[in-house]
Formats: structure tokens, sequence, C-alpha cells
């Protein structure tokens, strides 16, 4: 296992997909922070006025949960897609597979490397934001004050497991289809479009007789644990364990499943 | 007393999902030291029986042990290189940093990697990214990576595709050091010369099927009848009759028959009973590429 893990995070270190995630990452929280600091300065440039002191360091984890979902989840997608898939189109798989260690050691290695990178991530979002909160509040004559340890620590976390799941989906895609490229497309599609609409769908029937089904889907538990760390004005119908079990499971599922798949068939 | 196989098939077969038999009860040996080429023509099911006994793909039915275990456990992969249908790598790393990637998945120690590439010498180029080389540098590093372990068994499924006239010549005196001393090396391929010139022994593979398997020179070392005759259309009909189409072939201005040379007498007094005149009647050596082509059932030239 150790070895397997050694090896894939050698291949995965310096891996231009990851880096550019973790750039982007870091894009997306300094463009969001940008742009709410100007809306926050021009009052009347937005539709929802900004405050400016939801921008300072105390508030900064309800901000980077914000940016990192569901854009971080979507590119947590791609680069699952990117990871799994890519070993097919590249015939790196014979390679992988025929040097010893099991199919089942080879692919729990590969998840816990993406998972590391995943929490890389994690801390890329938390760092930037944590960063550009203190600018902006440096710029604004405030004193930094942060959070607590333990909402960033929550915060930290749920982010992270987010980020895991949706990096689920698309390996699972990945391995299914055997290639990159679809399976990033479908997985995107479903997080971005298919899930909200079936969610809508799902809660309008019988008066939302069944809207407990639409409370099984990953967005919205997803959305439903990063409320519970940054409570919206409206709670969720969602409770934070259940969301938390929820997520749990798909994670496990999702990598379960694939898992199965690479030890059963065929490598042509 | 040890064991002088090291890859031995049962009736081993595969059919895909899609109904296609690929393999067709192949019973395959391989003795400890030789080189041994897997020879076929293009969809013959090389790569197929190759992938069955690396693990890649699970037979459908039938038994197959590769260096004293199942195919595909870690166990006999520890003991096995294999490049099979072309290297797999990662194109954003170095050639170097793709051997270590190899290396850590197959507990081999970092420095064995500047050992195998000096043996395919591919040293000075291996700082190079993977994506930026050629199809016979990509070859070489796809061998160095098989060699890592320092197998016992060494796999290799054509591993001259792609490469020019002079990569050719350069993988085959590889192979042809690669083979020397107590390793074995399996090598697949559609090239007759190149199997000519590197094996000890040959298996012939045709529509799945294992068709012959025996040494080079027990394969080329059987004879045929050569026949000049006039009228040659009424000689190659009357022979064609007495043999079968898969026998008699035509070419050079002569008749090639795949039979026993005892046979000329017969042959003659057929013919000349017939009032074709017999100008030549000889036995001649086969080459391994009509050997090739009769066992196969392919036709020469196309």
């Amino acid at each position: 296992m150790i070895a397997t893990i050694k090896s894939e995070w050698r291949k995965s270190r310096f891996r231009p997909a990851f880096l550019v995630g973790a750039a982007l990452i870091a894009g997306l929280t300094v463009l969001a922070f940008s742009a709410n600091w100007y809306m926050a300065t021009h009052p009347g440039s937005a539709d929802h006025p900004v405050l400016l002191s939801s921008l300072y360091p105390v508030h900064f984890v309800a901000n980077v949960l914000g940016a990192g979902f569901p854009l971080g989840a979507a590119m947590a997608i791609v680069l699952g897609a990117i990871f799994a898939g890519s070993e097919y189109s590249w015939g790196t798989l014979k390679t992988v597979l025929t040097q010893g260690p099991g199919r089942l050691t080879s692919w729990v290695g590969r998840v816990v490397v993406f998972v590391a990178w995943m929490g890389i991530m994690t801390v890329v979002l938390f760092v930037v934001g944590g960063a550009y909160s203190a600018v902006i509040a440096l710029f604004q004559n405030q004193t930094i004050s942060w959070p607590e340890l333990e909402t960033i620590a929550k915060g930290f976390g749920v982010i992270w497991l987010v980020f895991a799941v949706n990096g689920a989906i698309g390996m699972v895609l990945g391995v299914v289809i055997k290639q990159s490229a679809a399976a990033l497309g479908i997985g995107l599609v479903y997080l971005l479009a298919v899930e909200v609409i079936a969610v809508r769908f799902i809660d309008s029937l019988s008066n939302g007789a069944f809207k407990w089904i639409g409370d099984l889907f990953v967005g919205q538990n997803a959305g439903a644990l990063i409320s519970s760390i940054t409570p919206p004005p409206v709670a969720p119908s969602i409770g934070a364990e259940q969301a938390l079990a929820v997520l749990a499971a798909y994670f496990v599922a999702l990598l379960f499943i694939a898992g199965g798949l690479i030890r059963m068939r065929d490598v042509t | 007393m040890q064991n002088t196989t090291i890859v031995e098939t049962h009736s081993l077969s595969k059919r895909y999902g899609n109904g296609v038999l690929a393999v067709d009860s192949v019973d395959m040996s391989v003795r400890r030291g030789e080189v041994y080429g897997f020879l076929g023509p293009n969809g013959a099911g090389k790569t197929t029986t190759l992938r069955m006994l690396v693990g890649l793909i699970k037979p459908t039915s039938g038994t197959a042990t590769v260096a004293g275990h199942a195919p595909g456990s870690p166990a006999g992969l520890a003991r096995i290189g294999a490049l099979i249908e072309g290297p797999g790598f990662y194109p954003y790393l170095s050639g170097r940093e793709n051997l270590k990637v190899v290396a850590d998945l197959a507990s081999v120690p970092l420095r064995r990697v500047e050992e195998v590439l000096d043996i395919v010498e591919l040293a000075s180029r291996a700082g190079r990214k993977f994506g930026t080389y050629s199809t016979g540098m990509k070859q070489r590093l796809g061998v160095a990576a098989a060699l890592l372990k320092d197998p016992d068994l060494l796999i290799l499924d054509e591993p001259t595709n792609g490469l020019d006239p002079q990569g050719m010549a350069e993988m085959r005196k590889l192979i042809t050091d690669i083979g020397q001393g107590d390793r074995t090396v399996l090598v697949s391929s559609h090239l007759l010369g190149e199997v000519e010139q590197v094996c000890d022994r040959v298996g012939v593979i045709s529509n799945g099927r294992l068709v012959r398997q025996s040494t080079v020179r027990e394969l080329i070392g059987e004879e045929g009848v050569l026949v000049r005759a006039q009228p040659m259309d009424a000689a190659q009909d009357l022979l064609t009759r007495m043999f079968g189409p898969r026998v008699v072939s035509r070419r050079d201005g002569a008749l090639h028959l795949d039979t026993r040379p005892d046979r000329s007498m017969e042959i003659n007094r057929m013919l000349t009973s017939a009032g074709v005149g017999v100008s030549e009647l000889r036995p001649y050596e086969r080459s391994l590429e009509e050997v090739f082509f009769q066992l196969t059932g392919e036709k020469q030239g196309s």
C-alpha cells in the first residue's frame, strides 16, 4: 500500500491538472472577494448589497465556503474525471496493473492521493480566502480578528468532504467511461443542471410528498452541510448530521463501485 | 528439480462479450532461458493471449501458469516484466520520472532506474518529457520499464511496432542482448524476419488457435517439392486435385508443394502419365515466411 501511495504521489505532485486546479481555486477566491469588495464599497452597484464587514477575517470561513461550492465542487469533478479517466486514454492502467500490487491496492492508493490533493485544494482555498480578507481589513483600517479555530476546522472539513465526494463522482465516471473528456462533461452537466432540475421536479410532486428523495442528492446535502457552518436566513430541511452521513455514504459507495469495476473488468 | 517451463497454458480461451472468440484453446509452453517468438497475423489473438498471461484479461476457460503462479498474482508479477501493446506512460513526466513511478510501484530501488536507462541507451534523453519522445524512444522506455524488476520473464508485445528499419534493427539487438543468460523473453510479432533472427522457438497463432509450436530450425527445416513443368496450368490443376489448394502455390515460374520430398516419384509419374512435361522436380527448403503463410492460411503478398 505504501509503495502504491508513493508511486501515485510521485506522478501526481507536479501533475498540471492539479496545479492548474489549485491555481483556479485561488483565482476564483480572489475574484469572489474582489467582486464583493467592489460591491461593498460601491453601494448601488448590485441588487443585493454587500456589507463590508462581512468580508473581514472574522467571516472569511463563510466566504470561502461560498467560493468552494458549487464552483470548487465542479472543479473537483473535473479533476476526478481526469485523474481516473486518463489512466485509460494514456494506456497507463496496464503499466500500473502489471507491476505487482493488486488491483484494489492500486485503486486505494490512488484514492488516498486524490483525497490528499482535495485537502491541498481546500488549504489553498482557505489560505487565499483568509489572506484576502486580512488584506481587505487592513485596507479598511480594521483590526484583524479571526473566527474561532473550531469554526475554521469545521469549515475546512466540510469543504474537504464536499470536494472529495464530488471528486469521487468524477473518478467513478472516469472509470465507467474509461476516458476523461466525456466523464468530466457528464459530471459537470449532472452537478450544474441535472441535479438542480431533478430536485426541483421531485420536490414539486404531490405537494412535496417526495421531497425526501430530493433530500438524498449530493448537492442538497453539500448545501445543507455548508449551511450548518454559516446558517442562512432560511434553515435547510436537511440536518447537518444527516447531510454528513449521506455525503460520507456517497463517497464510500462511489469509490466502492469504481474499485469493484477495476477489480472485475478486463483491461483491453 | 527446477521446472523447465516458465509459461504453460492449457486450453486457454477468451471469448469477448460481443461473442468474438479471440483465443481458442491455446496450449502453449515457454521454456526457461529461451527467446520465444509468438507469431501471428494482426488480429490472430497474440495480444489477448499475452494480456491473459499478465492478468489484464481473465480467460473465459482454461488455465495458465506464469513464473510458477497464476496470471496477475502479485508474486508472479514480481518476476515478470511486460510491455503490452505499446508503452503506457504519463506524457507530462520525463522518461526518468516515469520509470521512478513504475519503480515505486514495483518496490524496486531507484538506482535501478539509471541501470535500465543505460541498458536501453536512453540515459542522455531521460530528462525529456515522455510526450516529446519519438516512437523508438517510447518503445525503448517501455522495455526499460519492463526490465526494472530484473525479471525472470520478459514479455514484449510487438516491440518493433511503428519503428523505422534502423529502430527495428536496434530493437532486435536489444532483445538478443536481453535474452542472453537465464532470462526468458516472450516476444510477439507479425514480422517474420524479426522472429527468425532473434527467437529460439516459435508458436504460430492463427484465428485464436496455436497452430504450431517448435524451434525455428524445425519449422524452416521442413522441406517441400518444387516443380517446373509444361504446360504449367495443366500441371497446377493436376497437382491441386491431387494435394488440395492449400498445398500448391505458384510463384517465380514454379509450383511449390508443401509436401514431403519422398512423394516426388509419385508426382512425376502422375504428371507424365497425363502428358505434362516435367523439366525440374526437386526438394527445396521453405522459408519461415512460407511456413507461416501455410500455417495461418494467409495469402503471400496480401
